[in-house]
Formats: structure tokens, C-alpha cells, sequence
């Protein structure tokens, strides 16, 4: 082939082709369009109309709204109510403790994952991910055949003679704090993995070689650089076992009260949506205090990363 | 801290080994990936492990300082048997290929590691520290994290965290491997220069040979799990003890001969004395040949390339038996370089210098 061919000046791109260029600079906010035209569409027009419903009062007559006025009274309601705080007391107990659960059963299973072989990986891997791989809702019913009256902890215990009848786990506080740990756990685990795996795996042969027991390495290496693994799945088990619907619902029997059963109860069966609305909110908000709290926290504690590009 | 060592070159004939590494062997699955490997370190000695990647020299050295056990031989250090000492009761400091420095604490806290593991009172760990930062000229860049260093203080650092722990043995694994050419080559003389003033005992790995030939009090060349030939830098130079050792340090010629009598005949007329006899390998570096101008002599070429390399220039001569020679030449500022595609002929220096190997 000759230079000749090759220096032939380039033909003029289309106009597709040059649009799809300046898509694929990264300026301003184009590639990101689609998903929020969808994200408005689905998620936040309709957040705006349920939250105009908790703050409005609304007369009704012949099936069609006659008139909207702005009101406090529902928020005031909900917030002298006991029974919400009762219910989001409940919500939040049983998420920081599901979170505090999954991070002391999570954690050991990613330092083994640090620490160890390369099948050791592959199985830690492989068991963590396959239970994302069903619905949490099946997940969760196979609780009840474990928890039930007749299931399998029930039958070892009385076969093992330790107990004369069943004792009753379903349908408890525990049958949903169970469920939530057991579910939420890869959430924390995969995080941890992600993080830990990161650095430099000579790190430890390091500490080890400047006389750190392994307690000692857990203690002044391994652990303040998982910190952000930390943070990260606290926030995701907190704010989705803040939030859950199923667990409740399926282990708790139909009368645990949590903030999302709540929010399912007053829309579904007594049709206060004004009232749904405003539980929502109070949902949200304090989901994102808790979150801003862990945000600050982990900060804290990664104070070392601030220093990097300086 | 460690000025009261004896010096190293008053004490490496008369004492015992520091570091006794014997007929140690080590396998992954089947594959051996060390075999048979022995070796002393005399007190302040500086020994190379030279080879390249996959050689074991890197398995040999993770041994020594307890990452993995070996499956046969043993490891001494002052007598003492390693083997059942666990990794951090080891008398023995790591500086890592990219030095492992702990990202989340500041250099400070970085070189007193050892010492707060080790549960030193806070008063004379803090005053070891600020003399191994002073070691490694450090001084002043106590609050500062790793991220916030050049790659030269970052191995500083790395230098220091060890150096606080007085080891018995220190263990540098491809320290410079991190560094650009140009700082690579001032920090290799300055290392060299505080190991010795420290009279620490050391192992260096390394694929460099250059590195080697700078760092080192002798080199052991390492090929497939075994070590070739352990001697000083000179002599590994000048008289490679094999063919492989020949060809992996410096440049190397090599054509076929055959020894009768106790010599071998060299292609410029002269001889060379051998033990050997039958098909032999001969080896020449490049700066033993001489290339003279025309086809006066008996070993005649052409010049195919040449190139200046600093104060030498390098012929790359074709011969016609058709092999390639390179000869090295001062560079002078009097004579032009042969030009490409001269006939020329090349005269060996001096035979004796020629090593033999068998074919």
C-alpha cells in the first residue's frame, strides 16, 4: 500500500457519528439523559403527588377531588401518635441490629477471604453471591420450613430431647431478625471483599515481618483500611433492612408492625393515603440521618485518604 | 543505632555465617520451583539473588524470611535454626518490591510499627524512630502519609521501618523495580552505601544485572531453581562459570570450536587453554575483540550496525560463517566510527579471557 493511500485526508463523519462523539466526550450531562427522563417519570413526579397528598387536605365528593388545601395536620398527627413511634422505634431497632449482626457474622467471612487459599475464595464467593441469585422472597419462605412449628430447629431440639413441644420462633421478633441477617448478609460481605482486596496483599506479609501477631495485623491493618467496606455495607443492609417489606411481612405474622408494613397497611387496607404519604416521609428522612451518620463516621475513621493528592 | 557492628570487611573471612541456607528445596504441587539451593552470608555481606522472573530467587528469599516453609534443607541464621520460627519472630527485616508501606499511617508511625508491636516504651521508641529517619535523611517528613512521597522517599521510608527493628538479616526484594531509570541508578549507590555503613547483613533480589553488579559484595546467579555460581561481581563477569551465566550477565559472543590437546583453536589464530575436549561453546565479550579495518586477518566480517552506547560504541559484525559478532570500542573523539558494511576482521584481546564451556 502506498503513504498516498493512507494520508488521504479522513471523509467528514456523518452527523450520527458526530453526535454519538460528543455523547461519548463526557461533557455536560447527555449520556446520563435517558435514565432521567425514566427516574422522573417513575419515581420522582410520582414521589411529589404522594407527597402533596400528605401535606393537603383533600374533600372528595362524587369520586373527584373538590378541593386541595395546604395543611400540617398530618404530619402533627402522625408525629403525636404513639403508635409511629412505637413502629419506627421497632424499625430502627431491628435495622441497626440486623446491621450490627451482618457486619460480626460478615466480617470474619471476608478476613477469611483475605487471608486464604485460592479455593477458599471461589467457595467464599460462590456461597455469597448463589443467595442472590433466588428472590428474597423465597429466600424468606424457606425460613418458615426452618423456624416452624414442625421445622427443622424444632424437630432436631425435640428429637435431641432438650425440648417437649415446639417453641415458638415463627411469627417473633427473632424469626424476623433472623431472616433480615440472613438475607442482608452478602450485601455486607461483598463490600468487605471488595474493599479488603484492594490493597496490597504484602501489606500483611509486611506487618507480620515487623513482629505483628495476626491479632495484631487484624487489629492495625486490616481493619482501618477496611473502614470505607464498612461503611459502605452498613449503609446498604441499614437502609435496606430499614425499609424491607417481605421479611416482616412473611416471618413477622401478619401483626408485626414495621414503618414499610405500616406504609403498606394505611395505602392498601384502610386507604389514608394522606397518612402513607407523611410515614413515607418521616421514613425517608430518618433513613438519611442514619446514613449521614455512617458517611461521617466512616470519614472519621479514613481521615489517612484525605491527605492522598495533596 | 547500629554503628556498633564490626565492619564488614575486617570480619567476612574470619566469622561464622550470618544467614546458612542448606540444600533447601521447595514445590508447588509437583513443579520444583527451588532445588538444592545453598548458600552462606557472611556478617555485612551484600549477596544478590540474580536471575530471571520465575528462577525461584524471589521463593528463596519469601523462605528466609518465613512467608512460606520450605519442603527440604534448612535455614540458620547465627546457628540458630528458622524453621519452626514463626514469620514475626524472625530476626529478619523485608524491604518490599513496592515497599508495602502502610497507607494509613503517617511515616512516623510507619518506621515505629516494629517497635509498638513489639511494645517498646514510647520514649525510646520515639527516639529510635527519629534516628532511623535521620539514617535515611527523613528528617522532618514525620507527619506526612505515603501517598504524600516521591517513590525515592517512599523506599526511604521502607528502609527505615526495617532499620528500627535492627534485623540480623535484611531482605530486599526488587526495591527499585518502583523507580525511574535516572533516580534508580543514584539511589542503588546510595542504598549500597548506608547497608554498608550499617553493616547489615543482606540478601537483594533483583533480574537486573546491572543492580547486581552495583549492589552487591557477590552474586549468585539463580536459573530454574538452582544457583549457578555464587562469586563476586568481577568474577562473574570475567569468568562465568556457565554458558547460562555467560549469556545472562553482560553481552556475550558465542560460536562452536573443538578442543584437542588441552586447547582450543580461536578463529583469529591464537589458542586458548581448556580442559576440556570434543565440541566446546567458546565465549567472548564484546570489549575483549578488537576490530581492525580491512580483511588483513583471518576472522573477517562486515560491519552490518553500530551504534554508541555512552564511551563505547558497539559493532554488530557479520561474519562470514555467517554468525554475529559485537565488539565494543572506545569511543574517540580522534577516529571515525567503521562505517556500516566495511569489511573488516576482529583479533580476541586477550585468549585467555575466552571461557570454554562444553557444547
Amino acid at each position: 500500500m502506498s503513504y498516498a493511500a493512507i494520508l488521504r485526508p479522513i471523509a467528514r463523519p456523518g452527523l450520527g457519528e458526530r453526535l454519538i462523539d460528543a455523547l461519548l466526550s463526557g461533557r455536560g450531562i447527555w449520556p446520563a439523559v435517558p435514565a432521567i427522563i425514566v427516574l422522573t417519570v417513575v419515581a420522582v413526579i410520582p414521589f411529589v403527588i404522594l407527597l402533596s397528598l400528605g401535606f393537603s387536605d383533600i374533600v372528595v365528593s362524587r369520586g373527584e377531588i373538590a378541593s386541595q388545601t395546604f395543611s400540617l395536620d398530618h404530619l402533627r398527627n402522625a408525629l403525636t401518635d404513639p403508635l409511629y413511634w412505637t413502629t419506627f422505634q421497632r424499625s430502627l431497632t431491628l435495622a441497626l441490629s440486623t446491621t450490627a449482626l451482618c457486619l460480626v457474622f460478615g466480617y470474619p467471612v471476608a478476613y477469611l477471604f483475605l487471608v486464604g487459599g485460592r479455593w477458599t475464595k471461589r467457595l467464599i464467593l460462590v456461597l455469597t453471591i448463589a443467595p442472590l441469585l433466588t428472590s428474597g422472597i423465597v429466600r424468606t419462605y424457606a425460613w418458615l420450613v426452618i423456624l416452624g412449628g414442625r421445622g427443622v430447629v424444632n424437630s432436631t431440639l425435640m428429637g435431641l430431647g432438650m425440648i417437649d413441644q415446639p417453641i415458638r420462633i415463627m411469627n417473633t421478633h427473632w424469626a424476623v431478625l433472623i431472616g433480615m441477617v440472613q438475607i442482608h448478609l452478602p450485601v455486607m460481605i461483598l463490600p468487605l471483599i471488595a474493599v479488603m482486596s484492594r490493597h496490597d496483599s504484602r501489606l500483611v506479609e509486611a506487618s507480620e515481618n515487623l513482629g505483628a501477631s495476626r491479632l495484631g495485623t487484624l487489629r492495625t491493618v486490616i481493619l482501618p483500611l477496611s473502614v470505607p467496606g464498612i461503611g459502605t455495607g452498613a449503609a446498604l443492609v441499614f437502609t435496606l433492612s430499614y425499609t424491607t417489606f417481605v421479611v416482616p411481612q412473611l416471618l413477622g405474622g401478619g401483626n408485626y408492625l414495621n414503618a414499610a408494613t405500616m406504609i403498606y397497611e394505611q395505602v392498601v387496607y384502610s386507604l389514608e393515603w394522606s397518612k402513607g404519604s407523611v410515614s413515607s416521609l418521616i421514613l425517608m428522612v430518618t433513613c438519611l440521618i442514619v446514613l449521614v451518620a455512617i458517611a461521617l463516621a466512616t470519614n472519621h475513621f479514613t481521615r489517612w485518604t484525605r491527605g492522598r493528592d495533596a | 543505632m547500629m554503628q556498633g557492628r564490626p565492619g564488614p570487611a575486617t570480619k567476612i573471612a574470619t566469622a561464622a555465617p550470618v544467614l546458612r541456607i542448606g540444600a533447601v528445596s521447595k514445590y508447588f504441587g509437583t513443579f520444583k520451583v527451588l532445588e538444592d539451593c545453598s548458600l552462606e552470608v557472611a556478617e555485612g555481606e551484600i549477596v544478590t539473588l540474580l536471575g530471571p522472573s520465575g528462577c525461584g530467587k524471589t521463593t528463596l528469599l519469601r523462605a528466609i524470611a518465613g512467608f512460606w516453609e520450605a519442603d527440604g534443607g534448612t535455614i540458620e541464621i547465627d546457628g540458630q535454626e528458622m524453621a519452626r520460627v514463626p514469620v514475626n519472630h524472625r530476626p529478619v527485616g523485608v524491604v518490599f518490591q513496592s515497599y508495602a508501606l502502610f497507607p494509613h499511617l503517617t511515616v512516623e508511625r510507619n518506621v515505629g510499627y516494629a517497635l509498638r508491636m513489639r511494645g517498646l516504651p514510647r520514649a525510646e521508641s520515639e527516639a529510635r524512630v527519629a534516628a532511623a529517619l535521620e539514617t535515611v535523611s527523613l528528617t522532618g517528613f514525620e507527619n506526612r502519609y505515603p501517598a504524600q512521597l516521591s517513590g525515592g522517599q517512599q523506599q526511604r521510608v521502607a528502609m527505615a521501618r526495617v532499620l528500627v527493628m535492627e534485623p540480623r538479616v535484611l531482605l530486599l526484594d526488587e526495591p527499585f523495580n518502583a523507580l525511574d531509570a535516572k533516580l534508580r541508578g543514584t539511589m542503588q549507590v546510595e542504598l549500597r552505601q548506608l547497608i554498608k555503613r550499617l553493616g547489615l547483613t543482606s540478601i537483594f533480589v533483583t533480574h537486573d544485572q546491572e543492580e547486581a553488579l552495583t549492589m552487591s559484595d557477590r552474586i549468585a546467579v539463580m536459573r530454574a531453581g538452582r544457583i549457578e555460581q555464587v562469586a563476586p561481581p568481577d568474577e562473574i563477569f570475567d569468568r562465568p562459570a556457565t554458558a547460562y551465566v555467560a549469556d545472562f550477565i553482560g553481552t556475550s559472543n558465542f560460536w562452536a570450536a573443538r578442543a584437542e590437546a588441552g586447547a582450543v583453536r580461536l578463529p583469529d589464530g591464537q589458542s586458548a587453554v581448556t580442559t576440556l575436549t570434543g565440541d566446546v561453546r567458546l565465549m567472548a565479550r564484546p570489549h575483549n575483540l578488537r576490530l581492525e579495518v580491512g580483511d588483513a586477518g583471518p576472522w573477517r566480517g562486515r560491519v552490518a550496525f553500530h551504534r554508541s552506547i555512552g564511551p563505547l560504541v558497539e559493532y554488530h559484525v557479520d561474519m562470514a560463517d555467517g554468525a554475529t559478532i559485537k565488539v565494543a570500542a572506545m569511543r574517540q573523539s580522534i577516529d571515525r566510527p567503521v562505517a556500516d558494511g566495511a569489511p573488516v576482521s576482529i583479533r580476541i584481546v586477550d585468549p585467555a579471557l575466552c571461557a570454554v564451556y562444553p557444547h
